[in-house]
């Protein structure tokens, strides 16, 4: 249950964004305390202990997320070319759990430099997309759109805490 | 008109991701990634404004990332579809410039309809 309430970050911003006459400050506020609770808390009361893997998982979306980011803004592809261009590369050298570990990165790596502009934060998001693949990995399981929702969360979670905001 | 012309093309393409699914050997990701590829080089060079059209095709092609244990049918890959293309252009405004933003709009899209699909019971239970 608990992985539940980081994976719903993504729909907590966009409703204070719909919302946001009505929160100015507080929807930051409330997106930072949901990501306490759930970086300090939920780890130990979910009992996740497959460590082992996320270290792999962090890289490949992080590479997923440069790639596609430098597809995207460098060679002026285009998110979504640039995205659809790493997943196909994806499928010709990873076995599908790494193939959609590196998707996950790409649709990390689809944000707009205006929300990143440098890079070393856009490979935090990669890192912690992979990261947060694994600590939710049996969250959503079998729902369209789940990678996707994921790489938000990641990118959602880095702009908020060190990225200086949205 | 170009609601309903992002539908057409949420429908076409979620019936693109259905039949692939179904009768290739495709993996979840390269149909996916086929379909992204095909709405952002094709549609906006044939519609005007075609690249609301790509993000609506683009979304659609995650929800047919779906298990066959969420979304079984075609008719039901067909509705959620119909209910992703509205929430993209409706939601266009929403967390722009976000990376997952389009799979976040998928996901929910499913959610809308697999969660009462699966309470139909508590909803009506004199049909169950």
């Amino acid at each position: 249950m608990c992985r539940h309430a980081l994976i719903l970050l993504p729909l907590i911003v966009a409703a204070l964004e719909l919302l946001s006459p009505l929160f100015n400050h507080g929807g930051s506020l409330v997106c930072l305390t949901l990501i306490f609770v759930v970086f300090v808390i939920a780890p130990k009361r979910c009992g996740f202990r497959d460590w082992q893997r996320v270290l792999p998982s962090a890289l490949i979306s992080a590479a997923g997320a440069l790639a596609t980011f430098l597809l995207a803004n460098y060679l002026n592809l285009g998110p979504l070319v640039a995205s659809a261009v790493v997943g196909l590369a994806g499928t010709s050298f990873f076995k599908e759990r790494h193939q959609l570990v590196l998707y996950l990165g790409a649709f990390v790596g689809m944000s707009s430099d205006a929300r990143f502009p440098s890079l070393t934060l856009l490979i935090a998001a990669g890192l912690v997309g992979g990261v947060l693949w694994e600590v939710l990995n049996e969250t959503w399981n079998g729902v369209g759109g789940r990678l996707g929702t994921v790489a938000a969360t990641a990118v959602l979670v880095v702009l908020l805490t060190l990225g200086g905001g949205l | 008109m170009s609601l309903f012309l992002g539908i057409s093309l949420g429908l076409l393409w979620g019936f693109l991701g259905h039949t692939l699914r179904q009768k290739t050997k495709l993996s979840l990701v390269a149909v996916s990634a086929w379909l992204t590829l095909l709405a952002a080089i094709v549609l906006p060079r044939v519609f005007k404004g075609g690249y609301l059209y790509a993000l609506i095709g683009t979304a659609v092609s995650y929800v047919t990332m779906s298990s066959s244990h969420r979304l079984e049918k075609l008719w039901e890959t067909l509705t959620v579809s119909c209910i992703c293309a509205l929430l993209v252009f409706f939601g266009q405004n929403v967390l722009v410039g976000i990376g997952g933003r389009l799979g976040t709009f998928a996901a929910v899209s499913v959610f809308i309809f697999t969660i009462p699909k699966a309470h139909k019971g508590l909803i009506n239970p004199g049909r169950e």
